[in-house]
Protein backbone atom coordinates (compact mmCIF):
# COMPACT_ATOMS: atom_id res chain seq x y z
CA UNK A 1 0.00 0.00 0.00
CA UNK A 2 2.37 2.08 0.90
CA UNK A 3 4.19 1.01 -2.16
CA UNK A 4 1.54 2.39 -4.55
CA UNK A 5 1.25 5.55 -2.33
CA UNK A 6 4.85 6.61 -2.93
CA UNK A 7 4.55 4.99 -6.39
CA UNK A 8 1.24 7.78 -7.34
CA UNK A 9 1.74 10.51 -5.13
CA UNK A 10 5.76 11.09 -5.74
CA UNK A 11 4.69 11.12 -9.08
CA UNK A 12 1.95 13.61 -9.44
CA UNK A 13 3.93 15.84 -7.04
CA UNK A 14 7.05 15.51 -9.38
CA UNK A 15 4.91 16.22 -12.52
CA UNK A 16 3.20 19.51 -11.06
CA UNK A 17 6.79 20.42 -9.89
CA UNK A 18 8.12 19.86 -12.91
CA UNK A 19 6.95 22.91 -14.40
CA UNK A 20 5.94 25.22 -11.25
CA UNK A 21 2.53 24.90 -12.27
CA UNK A 22 0.95 27.65 -11.50
CA UNK A 23 -1.50 27.59 -14.18
CA UNK A 24 -1.51 25.20 -17.33
CA UNK A 25 -0.89 27.77 -19.50
CA UNK A 26 2.96 27.34 -18.62
CA UNK A 27 2.52 24.20 -20.40
CA UNK A 28 1.16 25.68 -24.16
CA UNK A 29 4.54 27.49 -24.99
CA UNK A 30 7.02 24.12 -23.94
CA UNK A 31 4.48 21.59 -25.11
CA UNK A 32 2.49 22.82 -27.85
CA UNK A 33 3.66 25.34 -29.75
CA UNK A 34 7.55 23.93 -29.88
CA UNK A 35 7.05 20.61 -31.25
CA UNK A 36 3.74 21.69 -33.56
CA UNK A 37 6.78 24.20 -35.34
CA UNK A 38 9.13 22.03 -35.02
CA UNK A 39 7.37 19.94 -37.12
CA UNK A 40 6.46 22.84 -39.63
CA UNK A 41 9.96 23.58 -40.14
CA UNK A 42 10.69 20.42 -40.65
CA UNK A 43 7.98 19.55 -43.11
CA UNK A 44 8.79 22.66 -45.36
CA UNK A 45 11.91 21.78 -45.01
CA UNK A 46 11.44 18.71 -46.93
CA UNK A 47 8.46 19.60 -49.16
CA UNK A 48 12.11 21.71 -50.56
CA UNK A 49 13.61 18.79 -50.72
CA UNK A 50 11.10 16.56 -52.42
CA UNK A 51 10.07 14.56 -49.09
CA UNK A 52 6.47 14.30 -48.01
CA UNK A 53 4.90 15.79 -45.05
CA UNK A 54 3.73 12.98 -43.33
CA UNK A 55 7.57 11.43 -43.44
CA UNK A 56 8.36 14.72 -40.94
CA UNK A 57 4.69 14.85 -39.28
CA UNK A 58 5.81 10.92 -37.51
CA UNK A 59 9.31 11.91 -37.35
CA UNK A 60 8.60 14.64 -34.74
CA UNK A 61 5.51 14.10 -33.15
CA UNK A 62 8.25 11.40 -31.96
CA UNK A 63 11.14 13.17 -31.17
CA UNK A 64 8.44 16.03 -29.33
CA UNK A 65 7.57 12.80 -27.43
CA UNK A 66 11.49 11.96 -27.01
CA UNK A 67 11.88 15.25 -25.72
CA UNK A 68 9.36 15.51 -23.31
CA UNK A 69 10.77 12.15 -21.72
CA UNK A 70 14.54 13.04 -21.46
CA UNK A 71 13.79 16.70 -20.22
CA UNK A 72 10.80 15.74 -17.94
CA UNK A 73 12.27 12.17 -16.72
CA UNK A 74 16.20 13.94 -15.93
CA UNK A 75 14.36 17.04 -14.78
CA UNK A 76 12.29 14.93 -11.93
CA UNK A 77 15.24 13.73 -10.37
CA UNK A 78 17.90 16.52 -11.15
CA UNK A 79 15.09 19.23 -9.73
CA UNK A 80 15.22 17.31 -6.67
CA UNK A 81 18.59 18.38 -5.98
CA UNK A 82 18.15 22.09 -6.99
CA UNK A 83 15.08 22.60 -5.26
CA UNK A 84 17.23 20.50 -2.29
CA UNK A 85 15.09 17.89 -1.90
CA UNK A 86 16.94 14.91 -3.12
CA UNK A 87 18.59 14.51 0.39
CA UNK A 88 15.56 14.16 2.25
CA UNK A 89 13.69 11.99 -0.86
CA UNK A 90 16.77 9.75 -0.42
CA UNK A 91 17.06 9.44 3.32
CA UNK A 92 13.39 8.27 3.29
CA UNK A 93 13.04 4.48 3.61
CA UNK A 94 10.89 4.29 -0.25
CA UNK A 95 11.51 2.09 -2.19
CA UNK A 96 13.82 3.26 -4.91
CA UNK A 97 12.01 1.46 -7.38
CA UNK A 98 8.50 3.27 -6.53
CA UNK A 99 10.06 6.60 -6.55
CA UNK A 100 11.09 6.26 -10.10
CA UNK A 101 8.86 4.74 -11.45
CA UNK A 102 5.95 6.74 -10.05
CA UNK A 103 8.29 9.85 -11.72
CA UNK A 104 8.31 8.09 -14.95
CA UNK A 105 4.71 7.45 -15.66
CA UNK A 106 3.36 11.31 -15.84
CA UNK A 107 6.34 11.47 -18.13
CA UNK A 108 4.91 8.84 -20.29
CA UNK A 109 1.59 9.91 -20.80
CA UNK A 110 2.90 13.35 -21.06
CA UNK A 111 4.92 12.17 -24.00
CA UNK A 112 2.12 11.04 -25.47
CA UNK A 113 0.08 13.55 -25.10
CA UNK A 114 2.75 16.29 -26.31
CA UNK A 115 2.83 13.91 -29.22
CA UNK A 116 -0.74 13.54 -29.56
CA UNK A 117 -1.49 17.26 -29.98
CA UNK A 118 1.50 17.95 -32.18
CA UNK A 119 0.80 15.44 -34.62
CA UNK A 120 -3.39 16.11 -34.75
CA UNK A 121 -2.84 20.05 -34.98
CA UNK A 122 0.72 19.68 -37.64
CA UNK A 123 -1.69 17.13 -40.01
CA UNK A 124 -4.49 19.50 -39.90
CA UNK A 125 -2.21 22.37 -40.56
CA UNK A 126 -0.34 20.51 -43.34
CA UNK A 127 -3.88 19.04 -44.33
CA UNK A 128 -3.03 15.25 -43.63
CA UNK A 129 -5.30 12.79 -43.21
CA UNK A 130 -5.56 9.18 -41.36
CA UNK A 131 -8.03 6.23 -41.01
CA UNK A 132 -8.77 5.80 -37.86
CA UNK A 133 -7.35 2.44 -38.20
CA UNK A 134 -4.19 4.08 -38.99
CA UNK A 135 -4.42 6.27 -36.12
CA UNK A 136 -5.03 3.41 -33.26
CA UNK A 137 -1.70 1.83 -34.85
CA UNK A 138 0.47 4.50 -34.27
CA UNK A 139 -0.57 5.52 -30.84
CA UNK A 140 0.49 1.78 -29.98
CA UNK A 141 4.06 2.31 -31.77
CA UNK A 142 4.09 6.05 -29.91
CA UNK A 143 3.32 4.46 -26.25
CA UNK A 144 6.25 2.30 -26.93
CA UNK A 145 8.57 4.96 -27.76
CA UNK A 146 7.49 6.88 -24.88
CA UNK A 147 8.49 3.90 -22.63
CA UNK A 148 11.87 3.76 -24.56
CA UNK A 149 12.09 7.52 -24.22
CA UNK A 150 11.44 8.02 -20.56
CA UNK A 151 13.75 5.07 -19.38
CA UNK A 152 16.98 6.95 -21.25
CA UNK A 153 15.37 10.04 -19.69
CA UNK A 154 16.02 7.64 -16.40
CA UNK A 155 19.68 7.43 -17.57
CA UNK A 156 20.14 11.53 -17.71
CA UNK A 157 18.27 11.85 -14.10
CA UNK A 158 20.73 9.89 -12.74
CA UNK A 159 23.34 11.80 -14.21
CA UNK A 160 21.74 14.05 -12.21
CA UNK A 161 23.18 12.66 -9.06
CA UNK A 162 26.67 13.13 -10.57
CA UNK A 163 26.50 16.34 -12.02
CA UNK A 164 24.62 19.92 -11.70
CA UNK A 165 22.71 19.98 -14.88
CA UNK A 166 20.82 17.93 -16.66
CA UNK A 167 19.57 19.53 -19.06
CA UNK A 168 23.09 19.60 -20.66
CA UNK A 169 22.93 16.02 -21.31
CA UNK A 170 18.90 16.24 -22.33
CA UNK A 171 19.66 18.61 -24.75
CA UNK A 172 22.57 16.98 -26.24
CA UNK A 173 21.03 14.04 -27.03
CA UNK A 174 17.99 15.39 -28.03
CA UNK A 175 19.38 17.06 -30.03
CA UNK A 176 21.53 13.88 -31.74
CA UNK A 177 18.27 11.93 -31.68
CA UNK A 178 16.76 14.28 -34.52
CA UNK A 179 19.09 13.11 -36.97
CA UNK A 180 19.80 9.58 -35.43
CA UNK A 181 16.61 8.49 -35.07
CA UNK A 182 15.78 9.26 -38.65
CA UNK A 183 13.22 11.47 -37.88
CA UNK A 184 14.28 14.31 -39.80
CA UNK A 185 16.36 12.23 -42.67
CA UNK A 186 15.93 9.47 -44.70
CA UNK A 187 18.07 6.53 -43.49
CA UNK A 188 19.23 5.99 -46.97
CA UNK A 189 20.93 9.48 -46.75
CA UNK A 190 22.82 8.84 -43.77
CA UNK A 191 26.16 7.37 -43.48
CA UNK A 192 26.02 3.85 -42.15
CA UNK A 193 28.05 4.61 -39.07
CA UNK A 194 24.60 6.48 -38.27
CA UNK A 195 22.90 3.97 -38.53
CA UNK A 196 24.66 1.69 -36.51
CA UNK A 197 23.86 3.95 -33.95
CA UNK A 198 20.72 4.61 -34.48
CA UNK A 199 19.65 0.48 -33.73
CA UNK A 200 20.45 1.47 -30.22
CA UNK A 201 18.82 4.39 -29.66
CA UNK A 202 15.40 4.96 -28.68
CA UNK A 203 13.09 6.03 -31.34
CA UNK A 204 14.49 4.72 -34.21
CA UNK A 205 12.02 1.62 -34.46
CA UNK A 206 8.81 3.25 -33.18
CA UNK A 207 9.38 5.50 -35.62
CA UNK A 208 9.97 2.91 -38.23
CA UNK A 209 7.14 0.90 -37.21
CA UNK A 210 4.53 3.95 -37.28
CA UNK A 211 5.96 4.84 -40.24
CA UNK A 212 4.99 1.57 -41.87
CA UNK A 213 1.37 1.26 -40.68
CA UNK A 214 0.32 4.96 -42.00
CA UNK A 215 1.50 2.99 -44.93
CA UNK A 216 -0.65 0.39 -44.84
CA UNK A 217 1.37 -2.03 -42.52
CA UNK A 218 -0.83 -4.71 -39.76
CA UNK A 219 0.70 -4.51 -36.17
CA UNK A 220 1.85 -8.08 -36.44
CA UNK A 221 4.12 -7.03 -39.48
CA UNK A 222 5.71 -4.39 -37.13
CA UNK A 223 5.85 -6.60 -34.18
CA UNK A 224 9.74 -6.97 -34.87
CA UNK A 225 10.62 -3.35 -34.76
CA UNK A 226 7.82 -3.02 -31.30
CA UNK A 227 9.63 -5.32 -29.83
CA UNK A 228 13.36 -4.24 -30.31
CA UNK A 229 12.15 -0.65 -29.04
CA UNK A 230 10.23 -2.38 -25.96
CA UNK A 231 13.98 -4.18 -25.64
CA UNK A 232 15.76 -0.50 -26.07
CA UNK A 233 13.39 0.48 -23.01
CA UNK A 234 14.10 -2.30 -21.08
CA UNK A 235 17.79 -2.21 -21.58
CA UNK A 236 17.88 1.90 -20.81
CA UNK A 237 15.27 1.48 -17.92
CA UNK A 238 18.04 -1.38 -16.06
CA UNK A 239 21.24 0.88 -16.82
CA UNK A 240 19.19 4.15 -15.43
CA UNK A 241 18.20 1.88 -11.93
CA UNK A 242 21.52 0.75 -11.88
CA UNK A 243 22.98 4.16 -12.13
CA UNK A 244 21.14 5.54 -9.83
CA UNK A 245 22.36 2.93 -7.62
CA UNK A 246 25.67 3.40 -7.81
CA UNK A 247 25.73 7.07 -8.47
CA UNK A 248 23.37 7.41 -4.88
CA UNK A 249 25.73 5.20 -2.72
CA UNK A 250 28.59 7.68 -4.46
CA UNK A 251 27.14 10.63 -3.46
CA UNK A 252 26.10 9.20 -0.12
CA UNK A 253 29.95 8.52 0.55
CA UNK A 254 31.67 11.89 -0.66
CA UNK A 255 28.11 14.18 0.52
CA UNK A 256 27.53 15.47 -2.46
CA UNK A 257 23.80 15.57 -2.30
CA UNK A 258 23.62 19.27 -1.82
CA UNK A 259 26.35 20.40 -3.94
CA UNK A 260 24.73 22.74 -6.42
CA UNK B 1 24.13 54.33 -18.02
CA UNK B 2 27.37 53.01 -20.19
CA UNK B 3 29.02 51.72 -17.03
CA UNK B 4 25.59 49.33 -16.71
CA UNK B 5 25.51 48.50 -20.13
CA UNK B 6 29.25 47.32 -20.00
CA UNK B 7 28.92 45.77 -17.03
CA UNK B 8 25.79 44.14 -18.06
CA UNK B 9 28.48 42.41 -21.16
CA UNK B 10 31.04 41.39 -18.89
CA UNK B 11 28.57 39.59 -16.59
CA UNK B 12 26.46 38.06 -19.28
CA UNK B 13 29.70 36.98 -21.63
CA UNK B 14 31.11 35.74 -17.69
CA UNK B 15 27.53 33.87 -17.14
CA UNK B 16 27.59 32.45 -20.99
CA UNK B 17 30.94 31.27 -20.99
CA UNK B 18 30.43 29.30 -17.19
CA UNK B 19 26.97 27.95 -18.59
CA UNK B 20 27.67 24.44 -19.82
CA UNK B 21 24.34 24.36 -21.04
CA UNK B 22 24.92 27.33 -23.21
CA UNK B 23 28.52 25.99 -24.51
CA UNK B 24 26.98 22.68 -25.58
CA UNK B 25 24.02 24.06 -27.36
CA UNK B 26 25.99 26.29 -29.31
CA UNK B 27 28.27 23.92 -30.40
CA UNK B 28 25.59 20.79 -31.23
CA UNK B 29 22.97 22.32 -32.63
CA UNK B 30 24.60 24.04 -35.64
CA UNK B 31 25.74 20.51 -36.16
CA UNK B 32 22.71 18.94 -36.23
CA UNK B 33 20.86 22.05 -38.30
CA UNK B 34 23.11 22.19 -41.02
CA UNK B 35 24.09 18.37 -41.02
CA UNK B 36 20.30 17.59 -41.42
CA UNK B 37 20.02 20.18 -44.05
CA UNK B 38 23.12 18.40 -46.29
CA UNK B 39 21.77 15.02 -45.96
CA UNK B 40 18.24 16.18 -46.95
CA UNK B 41 18.98 18.86 -49.06
CA UNK B 42 21.20 15.78 -50.61
CA UNK B 43 22.98 18.81 -53.02
CA UNK B 44 26.47 17.35 -53.21
CA UNK B 45 26.66 18.73 -56.74
CA UNK B 46 25.66 22.63 -55.37
CA UNK B 47 28.14 23.07 -52.87
CA UNK B 48 27.25 26.70 -53.41
CA UNK B 49 23.64 25.40 -51.79
CA UNK B 50 24.90 24.01 -49.04
CA UNK B 51 27.59 26.72 -47.95
CA UNK B 52 24.12 29.24 -47.80
CA UNK B 53 22.54 26.31 -45.51
CA UNK B 54 25.41 26.35 -43.44
CA UNK B 55 25.08 30.13 -43.04
CA UNK B 56 21.50 29.67 -42.49
CA UNK B 57 22.24 27.19 -39.49
CA UNK B 58 24.51 29.56 -38.21
CA UNK B 59 21.89 32.67 -38.34
CA UNK B 60 19.15 30.26 -36.59
CA UNK B 61 21.32 29.60 -33.96
CA UNK B 62 22.03 33.40 -33.09
CA UNK B 63 18.36 33.84 -33.14
CA UNK B 64 18.23 30.33 -30.57
CA UNK B 65 21.27 31.74 -28.24
CA UNK B 66 19.20 35.31 -28.42
CA UNK B 67 15.52 33.93 -26.84
CA UNK B 68 17.11 31.11 -25.35
CA UNK B 69 19.81 31.90 -23.64
CA UNK B 70 18.37 35.91 -22.63
CA UNK B 71 15.35 33.81 -21.01
CA UNK B 72 17.48 31.59 -19.46
CA UNK B 73 19.34 34.53 -17.95
CA UNK B 74 15.91 36.11 -16.96
CA UNK B 75 14.51 32.93 -15.35
CA UNK B 76 18.24 32.88 -13.51
CA UNK B 77 17.45 36.17 -12.47
CA UNK B 78 13.78 35.59 -10.98
CA UNK B 79 15.12 32.26 -9.02
CA UNK B 80 18.52 34.55 -7.51
CA UNK B 81 15.81 37.31 -7.08
CA UNK B 82 17.73 40.33 -8.86
CA UNK B 83 15.33 40.58 -11.21
CA UNK B 84 13.61 42.97 -9.06
CA UNK B 85 16.73 44.77 -7.75
CA UNK B 86 17.47 45.03 -12.07
CA UNK B 87 13.99 46.67 -12.45
CA UNK B 88 13.81 48.74 -9.44
CA UNK B 89 17.39 50.16 -10.14
CA UNK B 90 17.62 54.34 -11.44
CA UNK B 91 18.86 53.56 -15.25
CA UNK B 92 16.79 53.02 -17.74
CA UNK B 93 15.37 48.99 -17.90
CA UNK B 94 16.74 48.98 -21.51
CA UNK B 95 20.52 49.55 -20.39
CA UNK B 96 19.89 46.60 -18.20
CA UNK B 97 18.57 44.05 -21.17
CA UNK B 98 20.17 45.79 -23.96
CA UNK B 99 23.88 43.56 -22.58
CA UNK B 100 22.10 40.59 -22.27
CA UNK B 101 20.59 40.63 -25.53
CA UNK B 102 23.52 41.65 -27.69
CA UNK B 103 25.88 39.57 -26.11
CA UNK B 104 23.87 36.27 -26.95
CA UNK B 105 24.08 37.19 -30.13
CA UNK B 106 27.71 38.09 -30.39
CA UNK B 107 28.30 34.53 -28.69
CA UNK B 108 25.96 33.25 -32.17
CA UNK B 109 29.39 33.66 -33.60
CA UNK B 110 30.93 30.64 -31.58
CA UNK B 111 28.16 29.10 -33.94
CA UNK B 112 28.87 30.83 -37.52
CA UNK B 113 32.32 29.80 -36.78
CA UNK B 114 31.55 26.03 -35.90
CA UNK B 115 28.78 25.22 -38.35
CA UNK B 116 31.79 26.86 -41.26
CA UNK B 117 34.30 24.54 -40.08
CA UNK B 118 31.86 21.43 -39.53
CA UNK B 119 30.88 22.18 -43.18
CA UNK B 120 34.32 22.51 -44.67
CA UNK B 121 35.48 19.46 -42.70
CA UNK B 122 32.66 17.22 -42.74
CA UNK B 123 30.95 18.06 -46.30
CA UNK B 124 34.12 19.68 -48.17
CA UNK B 125 31.85 22.56 -48.25
CA UNK B 126 34.07 25.69 -50.43
CA UNK B 127 34.87 28.52 -47.74
CA UNK B 128 35.31 31.29 -50.43
CA UNK B 129 34.06 34.99 -49.64
CA UNK B 130 32.92 36.86 -52.80
CA UNK B 131 32.59 40.14 -51.13
CA UNK B 132 35.22 40.32 -47.67
CA UNK B 133 34.59 43.77 -46.81
CA UNK B 134 30.67 43.14 -47.08
CA UNK B 135 30.94 40.06 -45.03
CA UNK B 136 32.93 41.73 -42.54
CA UNK B 137 30.42 44.48 -41.98
CA UNK B 138 27.27 42.13 -42.26
CA UNK B 139 28.07 39.79 -39.36
CA UNK B 140 27.85 42.76 -37.04
CA UNK B 141 24.82 44.38 -38.65
CA UNK B 142 23.24 40.97 -38.08
CA UNK B 143 24.17 40.32 -34.54
CA UNK B 144 22.84 44.14 -33.88
CA UNK B 145 19.65 43.93 -35.21
CA UNK B 146 18.95 40.09 -34.22
CA UNK B 147 20.05 41.76 -30.41
CA UNK B 148 17.43 44.27 -30.83
CA UNK B 149 14.68 42.07 -32.05
CA UNK B 150 15.37 40.37 -28.69
CA UNK B 151 15.13 43.59 -27.02
CA UNK B 152 11.66 43.37 -27.96
CA UNK B 153 11.20 39.66 -26.63
CA UNK B 154 12.82 40.50 -23.70
CA UNK B 155 10.25 43.36 -22.53
CA UNK B 156 7.44 40.31 -22.78
CA UNK B 157 9.85 38.22 -20.56
CA UNK B 158 10.19 41.28 -17.85
CA UNK B 159 6.16 40.00 -17.55
CA UNK B 160 6.28 36.24 -17.96
CA UNK B 161 7.48 33.90 -15.25
CA UNK B 162 8.04 31.33 -17.42
CA UNK B 163 10.34 33.19 -20.03
CA UNK B 164 12.63 30.12 -20.88
CA UNK B 165 9.84 28.31 -22.09
CA UNK B 166 8.69 31.12 -24.10
CA UNK B 167 11.88 31.63 -25.42
CA UNK B 168 12.41 27.52 -26.54
CA UNK B 169 8.79 28.32 -28.01
CA UNK B 170 9.58 31.59 -30.15
CA UNK B 171 12.92 29.44 -32.05
CA UNK B 172 11.06 27.89 -34.98
CA UNK B 173 8.24 30.54 -36.10
CA UNK B 174 10.91 32.83 -36.49
CA UNK B 175 13.14 30.78 -38.72
CA UNK B 176 10.36 29.84 -40.44
CA UNK B 177 9.08 33.19 -40.90
CA UNK B 178 12.29 34.43 -41.93
CA UNK B 179 13.09 31.59 -44.56
CA UNK B 180 16.14 30.46 -42.51
CA UNK B 181 17.05 27.24 -44.49
CA UNK B 182 13.19 26.64 -45.43
CA UNK B 183 12.46 28.91 -48.77
CA UNK B 184 9.91 31.56 -48.75
CA UNK B 185 8.63 30.81 -51.85
CA UNK B 186 7.02 27.18 -51.04
CA UNK B 187 5.37 29.25 -47.54
CA UNK B 188 2.05 30.88 -47.66
CA UNK B 189 2.04 34.16 -49.40
CA UNK B 190 0.98 35.60 -46.28
CA UNK B 191 4.17 34.98 -44.33
CA UNK B 192 6.34 37.38 -47.09
CA UNK B 193 5.65 40.44 -45.66
CA UNK B 194 5.78 39.16 -42.09
CA UNK B 195 9.35 38.34 -42.99
CA UNK B 196 10.24 41.87 -44.02
CA UNK B 197 10.07 43.53 -40.40
CA UNK B 198 11.90 40.48 -38.84
CA UNK B 199 15.77 41.20 -38.35
CA UNK B 200 17.43 37.86 -38.67
CA UNK B 201 15.49 37.74 -42.81
CA UNK B 202 17.74 40.57 -43.91
CA UNK B 203 20.72 39.74 -41.17
CA UNK B 204 21.01 36.10 -42.94
CA UNK B 205 20.33 37.75 -46.52
CA UNK B 206 23.26 39.82 -45.51
CA UNK B 207 25.79 37.21 -44.51
CA UNK B 208 24.87 35.33 -47.77
CA UNK B 209 24.97 37.63 -50.53
CA UNK B 210 28.30 39.28 -48.07
CA UNK B 211 29.67 35.68 -48.87
CA UNK B 212 28.04 33.68 -52.37
CA UNK B 213 27.77 37.19 -54.04
CA UNK B 214 25.02 39.69 -54.64
CA UNK B 215 24.20 43.25 -53.60
CA UNK B 216 24.71 42.95 -49.53
CA UNK B 217 23.92 46.47 -48.65
CA UNK B 218 20.62 47.01 -48.88
CA UNK B 219 20.15 44.00 -46.09
CA UNK B 220 23.16 45.52 -44.22
CA UNK B 221 20.91 48.83 -43.83
CA UNK B 222 17.91 47.60 -43.13
CA UNK B 223 19.60 45.34 -40.27
CA UNK B 224 20.64 48.67 -38.68
CA UNK B 225 17.28 50.42 -39.82
CA UNK B 226 15.31 47.85 -38.00
CA UNK B 227 17.79 47.94 -35.16
CA UNK B 228 16.61 51.91 -34.67
CA UNK B 229 12.86 50.79 -35.25
CA UNK B 230 13.27 47.77 -32.65
CA UNK B 231 14.79 49.70 -29.91
CA UNK B 232 12.17 52.60 -30.25
CA UNK B 233 9.41 50.13 -30.09
CA UNK B 234 10.95 48.24 -26.91
CA UNK B 235 11.32 51.56 -25.18
CA UNK B 236 7.73 51.89 -25.09
CA UNK B 237 6.73 48.16 -24.53
CA UNK B 238 9.31 47.78 -21.44
CA UNK B 239 7.45 50.88 -20.26
CA UNK B 240 4.13 49.61 -20.02
CA UNK B 241 4.98 45.73 -19.05
CA UNK B 242 7.46 47.18 -16.71
CA UNK B 243 4.33 48.97 -14.88
CA UNK B 244 2.26 46.10 -15.28
CA UNK B 245 5.10 43.87 -13.31
CA UNK B 246 5.58 45.91 -10.74
CA UNK B 247 1.68 46.15 -10.21
CA UNK B 248 1.32 42.86 -10.12
CA UNK B 249 4.20 42.20 -8.44
CA UNK B 250 5.05 39.16 -10.13
CA UNK B 251 9.22 40.25 -10.92
CA UNK B 252 9.53 38.18 -7.44
CA UNK B 253 7.82 34.95 -9.35
CA UNK B 254 10.50 32.11 -10.13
Amino acid sequence: MNWLRVFFAGGVTSYRALFAWVNPWVFVPMLVAYPLFQTLFFAYLGRSAGVGAAFFLIGDSFVAAAITGLFGMGHSIGGERRFQTLPILLASPASRLALFLGRSMPTVVNGFVVAAIAFGLGAWLLGLRFQSGELAKLALALVVSCFACTALGLCIGALGLRGRSVSVFADFIGALMLIVSGANVPFDRLPHVVRTIASGVPLTHGIAAARKVVNGASVGSVGNLLGAELGIAAAYFTVGVLLLRVFERQARTSGSFERF
Amino acid sequence: MIRVFLSGLRIQVLQLLRSSFDVVAMFTWPLVYSSIAYYLLDAKESPRLLLSAALASAVMVMWSQVVVGSSGSFDLMRQNGTLELMVAAPVPLISILAPVMLTSAAFGLYGLVVTLAWGRLAFGIPLGIVHPLAAALSIPACIIAIGSLGLIVASTFVLYRAAFFLGIAMQYPVWIACGLLVPLSILPGWVGPISWVLAPTWGFRAIDRAVLGGDAWLPIGLCLVLSVAYGLVTVVLLRGFEYLARSRVTLRLA
